[in-house]
This record gives structure tokens, sequence and C-alpha cells, in this order.
């Protein structure tokens, strides 16, 4: 089933580049990975988080006002097939989404943006670096069950930048 | 031949559209990724906000930087792909008019509508753009700056310069550097970029 037809929602307004109507830039990794390597390199922790919250912030508002848009759109799988379908044709990599509720759940990533970016730029991690793809999978999954930003925190558990076999990342509520 | 951006542009746009299996985009010999402005804007300006008054002009050059490395991997990979050597090289008539290819493409990834105002040969670059999404995004988030905001254009600006009249890839990066003596997030009317020889 084809939920949406992305080819004809990419569109331009004049100079500018529009997905569904809202406005969007096209970027390769050498400048996503540069300011993630900046941020970390000069903030730590507090520059991840703000990788993060930025992230969230942007894609819980992106797939809100999709969501709005496709009306048609209501269960839960086919919320899940939506995010998956934008992660996928924005070309960040591939998402699949297990065992998810309001509780949380796991998400794995066989395929990624970001990890082919950071092992072309920089080689192997000792740690975890995922970070864009936590905050989008905490945006999405909160727009998907209507709670604000910041309700849920993603871990990655498994990293390919780190060489594991693919990205593993755990969902679960923020303990308040 | 001058340069036809709109080929450029309707190229970009059909390989956007365009991705493998693995959810990847490979373009113009980069991995290309679409995501809201507003991730950027929010990443650039509140870093800048977090390294604080006494760190501010090192976030700046920090970010102009990242763009800068960026845009001189990025327009390399670009010249030496095979979309490059069939879209626009036919175009090309000097070295001079990789600029206005490089424009070009920066116009069709969304990035503003970058104008190539002047070029003085390994001397100096003016380019004007009216619609910087830095800049447009800065007005809506923040009360009026006070200098320019457009960190990414000022870093790629230079980048074009350094890639044309820079040397051997890949030791030429920062030969120039680029100003924005006129920013929208300040109040004028358009973004200018003038990029020159660094100074050391």
């Amino acid at each position: 089933m084809t939920l949406f037809d992305w080819k004809s929602e990419l569109a331009r307004k004049g100079h500018r580049v529009v997905l569904s109507g809202q406005p969007i830039t096209m970027h390769c990794h050498h400048y996503n990975i540069n300011l993630q390597k900046t941020l970390e390199d000069t903030l730590g922790d507090e520059g991840v988080q703000l990788l993060f919250d930025s992230v969230e912030q942007a894609n819980y508002h992106g797939l809100k006002s999709l969501f709005s848009q496709y009306t048609q759109i209501k269960t839960l799988k086919s919320k899940l097939e939506m995010a998956s379908i934008l992660y996928q044709n924005s070309g960040f990599g591939v998402l699949h989404f297990h065992e998810i509720g309001p509780e949380g759940g796991k998400v794995y990533s066989p395929s990624s943006h970001h990890v082919t970016g950071w092992l072309a730029k920089h080689a192997r991690r000792d740690t975890p670096g995922c970070h864009f793809a936590r905050g989008w999978i905490a945006g999405a999954l909160e727009a998907i069950f209507q709670y604000e930003p910041g309700h849920f925190v993603v871990d990655e558990q498994q990293c390919k930048m780190m060489r594991d076999e693919e990205c593993l990342f755990t969902v679960n509520r923020r303990q308040r | 031949m001058a340069i036809d951006g709109n080929k450029i542009i309707h190229a970009v746009m059909e390989g956007s559209r365009i991705r493998e299996a693995k959810g990847i985009i490979p373009l113009f010999g980069v991995y290309l990724s679409l995501f809201s402005v507003h991730y950027y804007n929010r990443l650039s300006f509140e870093f800048e906000k977090k390294m604080g008054k006494t760190r501010e002009t090192e976030a700046q050059a920090l970010l102009i930087q990242a763009a800068q490395e960026c845009g001189y991997a990025t327009f390399q990979g670009i010249r030496n792909s095979w979309e490059w050597d069939e879209i626009v090289k036919p175009m090309i008539d000097q070295k001079e008019d990789q600029i206005e290819g490089f424009t070009a493409v920066a116009v069709a990834f969304g990035w503003g509508d970058l104008e190539v105002k002047k070029l003085i040969p390994d001397e100096k670059l003016v380019i004007c753009v009216s619609d910087s999404y830095e800049a447009g995004g800065y007005l809506n988030q923040y009360d009026r700056a006070a200098s320019g905001k457009c960190y990414m254009l000022r870093g790629v600006t230079g980048a074009f310069m350094d890639l044309i009249y820079g040397g051997d890839y890949p030791d030429g990066c920062f030969t120039f550097t680029a100003d924005e003596p006129l920013c929208r997030a300040k109040g004028d009317p358009y973004c200018e970029f003038i990029a020159g020889k660094s100074p050391h």
C-alpha cells in the first residue's frame, strides 16, 4: 500500500525546496558529520544533547504536520510505516520499528547515512554515535503517540560506527 | 556557453528522488540527505548561544570552518562526479565557470537564491543571497542580529575559491576566507559574502 506519493511531495517553490509544503534543505555527509563532530568535540555531552533535541523537535513538528495532512493514516502500523518511508526517502537509511507501544520499544537500523558518513570520514568509534537517529526516533514516536517532545529517551545499545552488526535503539519513557 | 542553472536544478531534483534500498542517496559524488531547515538553524544558533558571549567568536569560527571543510570536500566530489561530467562540464568554457556551476548546485540544494555578483580571478568572489535559510531562520526565532548569521554560506563561499584557486586538492582548503558584511538577520536587504585570500 502506498501511503503517500513521495515523489510528488518533494517539490520546489522557486529556489526553496519543500517536502509536503515544509521547508527542507539538502546537505551531504560531509556537513552532517562535521556538525556532529564540532558539537561533540566542543561541548561534549551538552553538544550531543543539543543535536538530539534539535532533530527531535524538527522531526516531531514535521511528522505532526504530515499526519495532519494525511488523515487516512490512522493506525499505529501505518504511522510507523510512514515514519520509516520518510526516514528512508530523506536519505537517512533504514529503520525497523519493533514492538513499539506508548511505553516505547526497540528500533533496528541496518543502514544509515550518518554511519556511512562517519566511517568514510573518521573510521571506527569507541562509543555509539547515532545521535541524529536517536533524536529522529524520539521525535517520530512522540508525534505518533501525541506526546510532547522530551517524553521519550532513546539509547543506542549497538552501533555500526563501533562495527556492531547493526544499530539498536531502545526507547523508554523519560523518568521525571 | 553560460551555465544553465535550471538544468542543474532539474538534475538534482530528479536525482534526489532516487535512492538505493539502503535509504542512502548517492548523488554528485556525495551522500545526500533531506531535512528540515529548522534543524540546521537550531543546531547552529543554539550552539552559538551555549558557547556564551566569551566564546561567541570561537563558535562562529567553528561553524564557518565546518562548512568550509564540507564545501571543499563536497564540491570536489561534485565536480569529479559523472553527473557533473554529463550535465555541467559541457557548459564550462573556462575554470571560472565552475563557480557558476557550484552556485547552481547550491541553489538546487535549497541553500538560497545565490547569485555571483563579482569574480576577480584568484582574488575576490562576491555572492549575494536575498533568501538564505540561515538568515530567514534567525529572523524567525531571535531578535535582530548584531553580526552576520549565515555561517554555512560564508564557509561555502570561501570553499568555492579554495577549489578554483587554492592549488591541488586536498591542500587548498582555507586559502580563502569569506566575510558576510551584509546579512538579512541584522536588517540588511540581502546577505553578501565576500571571499578573499586568507591573512596568513
